[in-house]
């Protein structure tokens, strides 16, 4: 592993607290800029729009039948019946369903694009097991096609993440699903960053089969280990230079290193994990894990046997983000149940998500929640369409840490909507309109709402 | 037919066991038939030794009666290009039997089906009777033999082997596929002289290799051709093989088919699609859409739908994606073909229609077949009802069952 030796860096330390002593003139506070590449995004259309009678499912458990929702300045003002208000815009929605915006927490749009050819390959940087250092929104091609086929199913908010190759694959990147030719154009204000890493199958084949650590399921814990080590070691160099500067001394700054910032904004709190995890007996341990380190275990994504460990994810204040029925692609993916997301929702504090992973499954999110609800409901389950619509909604955003913002059509949020032509739970229903923070960026009847790629254009 | 066929062995088998005399009818059910009859009212249909005898008879004489109570019919669907019985877990190469670096012509994997996989009780979940699989092959463009399989799970399940040959065209990760069209026009007019000469004198009883015999009835149209392509200039190409060597042509991949739907509907060449293909995934797929299925059933081109990607785990998946199909243009009694009779009759095997004499490979569903609300609530398969339980049933109820006990005991 490229890493400094702990006894390399306390030797660093030494020298910074030695660097305390120095009585001449303070040098300056080296301070990290952990917003390097802002968003640029900006809403692009202010004006106001009435969305009348439509069945309404809040994200928030409720359904409203005949109900309007009012979006103003880009926010979600009103939701109720017989809204008595005007608007620059009136749609009628007489017989459709409008939901908040669908989130998709796995994706990997952009960094493996369309057309998957050699030269796109750009979300795995299998180069070593801890490659903490990479950000997947400098792999991101805002071309990919597939982002305009996620809008077209209702796709507003996505997290794009490095992939499971390595223990600890990289920051993901939280994006506005609107059309741009940059990617801080897409980038979803002040959303937190991700930290992806990987359980079990991926990363001890990837490095095992080429005799490098790990090889095994305890060579993954232990590199999980030594880094939350290092990392800690790395945090608290800064946190001594930044009280020794406060108090007045004059110490040198640490050593940069943009791995262990990330790894230290986990520590910090204020980048959330998301982790590849299939097994219960793994998620046990990251859970575990994350207190040995003391910090938060996040999402479980992929969670083929998080029906297994329910409680324990409730408990803990995990969100698990889940695929109603893929199965059987590797071992770890063998114990799949259709009601997965089902059980794990059911328990009290849960967070169950319906994620995709998939440039195909993204476009039908709403699909892939209704396949759930109705098979669990089989099984003596009772979901509703107002229940099974947080799966891809709320408590998606909730895994995201944007709920504040988005993914739910509570009053002052970002008007992130999406009107469908029918129930969305049916297997024929389309998203007719979908709107970012008030402005329409998806009409089905209007070829003036649907994007086209840099790529597609002029392709004959 | 000189393909083989199993029916034979599968008739004596069931003729020992009892369930052979029962007479099952199922009444006032809404049938889709997949023939011209189209769809059937408040019929009844009646299912005898594996086979359907009777629809609508004036009056019936059945030990067991089921009353569909309206509810829809349809011949069990019909999966197909997976690995179904060839793999368990795709990423053990233990339980992997559908490729060889040496496969080739004659690389026939119906001797490695596994009735018993797991996969196939799931499969069932999504009314799935029957199978053709197929082989992924090696080195050659010539993957191999499919083979048909039912999903009853028994261990004579296998229905017909040599049931098509499957060949890899259009773009290479290396290399030309100029070369790849030289390989299959090559290895045609190679056995076509042969043949030639045969007819003429001698060499007559010596007997031909599974190969020769393959490739002689590609050449005479009893086997038809598979061909994974999809850009619309290799469709027009692979026509024109067609057209040169007279052979029976099937279109697999096919994403840019509707740039050339009329050139495919004249040459009459079935085109098997995944529904939910619609994104360039590379420069031979630019024109993917979800509105393929339904313009080349409108331009009069026989469809068969199939599972892209890992299509023998979700081959379950079939209903909804003809649901799909159905949202963005196809009609609904075309989706119903496309998973039954379509894929029947393209491949020259029996099943895929409700019609006397037909097998009874038969799904009650709850509702809309390709709903997502639908259940299947009823299915047979050779006129045997068969559940849809797997181990995943078994796995949620340990889990979700109350025990003092460690989940171990619940069993």
């Amino acid at each position: 592993m490229q890493k400094f030796a702990p006894s390399v860096l306390v030797l660093a330390l030494g020298a910074a607290l030695a660097g305390c002593q120095d009585q001449g003139p303070q040098k300056d506070h080296v301070k990290i800029n952990k917003n390097p590449y802002p968003s640029t995004y900006a809403v692009s259309d202010s004006s106001s729009t009435l969305i009348t009678n439509a069945t309404v499912l809040t994200g928030t458990g409720e359904r409203l039948d005949a109900a309007d929702v009012y979006i103003v300045d880009g926010k979600i003002s009103q939701v109720g019946k017989d809204l008595n208000v005007s608007a620059d815009n009136t749609v009628d929605a007489q017989g459709k369903w409008v939901t908040p915006g669908i989130i998709d927490v796995h994706s990997h749009l952009g960094a493996y694009p369309s057309p998957s050819v050699e030269s796109h390959q750009d979300g795995n940087e299998m180069t070593s097991p801890n490659t903490a250092e990479v950000w997947v929104e400098h792999s991101v091609w805002p071309q990919d096609p597939g982002f305009n086929r996620a809008r077209e199913g209702g796709i507003t908010t996505l997290q794009i993440l490095p992939g499971s190759a390595n223990l600890f694959g990289g920051r993901g990147v939280t994006l506005k699903n609107v059309p741009a030719h940059t990617m801080q154009g897409m980038k979803f204000p002040d959303a937190p960053y991700g930290l992806k890493m990987a359980c079990g199958e991926n990363p001890k084949r990837v490095y095992g089969s080429n005799k490098i650590a790990p090889q095994t399921r305890m060579g993954n814990m232990a590199g999980y280990r030594q880094a939350w080590i290092e990392a800690t070691e790395y945090k608290l160099a800064w946190e001594q230079y930044d009280a020794a500067h406060a108090a007045g001394l004059n110490p040198d700054a640490p050593k940069r290193d943009i791995k262990y910032d990330t790894l230290r904004g986990v520590l910090d709190g204020e980048i959330m994990i998301h982790n590849h995890c299939y097994k219960a007996e793994e998620m046990a341990m990251m859970i575990d894990l994350g207190k040995e380190f003391n910090y938060h275990a996040g999402t479980f994504h992929h969670g083929i046997e998080a029906y297994k460990v329910a409680d324990l994810l409730a408990d803990n204040g995990n969100c698990a983000a889940l695929w109603p029925d893929w199965w059987g692609f590797k071992m770890e993916a063998y114990d799949m149940v259709q009601e997965n997301v089902a059980i794990v929702d059911a328990v009290k504090n849960s967070c169950a998500v319906v994620h995709s992973d998939s440039d195909t499954t993204i476009q039908r999110l709403n699909h892939e929640a209704s396949k759930v609800m109705h098979t669990a409901n089989r099984k003596g389950f009772d979901l509703k369409e107002q229940d099974a619509i947080k799966w891809i909604t709320y408590n998606a955003a909730k895994s995201l840490g944007v709920e504040k913002e988005t993914g739910s059509l509570s009053q002052g949020k970002q008007a992130d909507v999406v009107i469908w032509d029918k129930n969305p739970f049916s297997v024929y229903a389309k998203a007719e309109t979908v709107y970012v923070d008030g402005a329409k960026v998806y009409d089905r009847n209007d070829d003036k709402y649907q994007a086209v790629s840099d790529f597609m254009l002029g392709q004959r | 037919m000189t393909k083989f066929k199993l029916s034979l062995i599968t008739g004596a088998l069931l003729a020992s066991s009892s369930a052979f005399a029962q007479v099952t009818a199922i009444t006032n059910a809404t049938v889709h038939t997949s023939t011209e009859q189209g769809i059937l009212k408040d019929a009844t249909v009646v299912i005898e030794g594996g086979k359907i005898t009777a629809i609508n008879p004036s009056n019936v004489n059945a030990d067991i009666t089921i009353d569909a109570n309206d509810r829809i019919l349809t011949p069990g669907f019909i999966g197909s290009m997976n690995q179904l019985g060839l793999v368990e877990v795709g990423a053990v190469a233990g339980s992997r039997d559908a490729g060889d670096d040496k496969a080739g012509v004659d690389f026939d994997t119906s001797s490695a089906f596994n009735p018993r996989s797991s996969l196939i009780p799931y499969a069932r979940k999504g009314g799935v009777t029957q199978n053709v699989a197929v082989p992924y092959g090696g080195d050659s463009i010539f993957a191999g033999l499919g083979f048909v399989a039912d999903l009853s799970g028994e261990f004579d399940s296998v229905t017909d082997k040599h049931t098509a040959l499957v060949v890899h065209l259009g773009a290479k990760s290396k290399g030309s596929r100029a070369l790849s069209y030289k390989q299959l026009v090559d290895k045609l007019e190679e056995r076509q002289q042969a043949l030639a000469k045969k007819d003429d004198k001698k060499d007559k009883d010596k007997k031909p290799s599974v190969e020769e015999t393959v490739l002689t009835q590609v050449l005479n149209g009893q086997m038809p051709l598979v061909t994974h392509l999809t850009r619309a200039s290799d469709i027009l190409e692979i026509i024109k093989i067609k057209e040169q060597f007279g052979i029976n042509l099937i279109i697999w991949g096919a994403d840019d088919a509707q740039l050339v739907k009329s050139q495919l509907a004249k040459a009459k060449v079935p085109v098997i699609i995944s529904a939910v293909s619609n994104l360039p995934t590379s420069f031979d797929s630019l024109h993917a859409s979800l509105e393929t299925a339904g313009a080349l059933e409108k331009a009069g081109v026989k469809v068969i739908l199939s599972i892209g990607g890992d299509g023998s785990h979700n081959v379950y998946q079939l209903r909804f994606d003809a649901g799909i199909a159905v949202s963005n243009g196809m009609s609904h009694e075309g989706a119903i073909k496309a998973l039954t009779a379509n894929v029947a009759e393209s491949f020259g095997i029996e099943g895929g229609k409700i019609a006397k004499g037909e097998r009874a490979d038969l799904v009650l569903w709850s509702a809309d077949p390709f709903e997502i609300s639908t259940h299947v609530q009823k299915m047979w398969i050779n006129g045997t009802e068969v559940t849809t339980e797997s181990r995943h049933d078994k796995l949620r109820d340990r889990y979700t069952t109350e025990s003092k006990l460690p989940r171990a005991y619940t069993k």
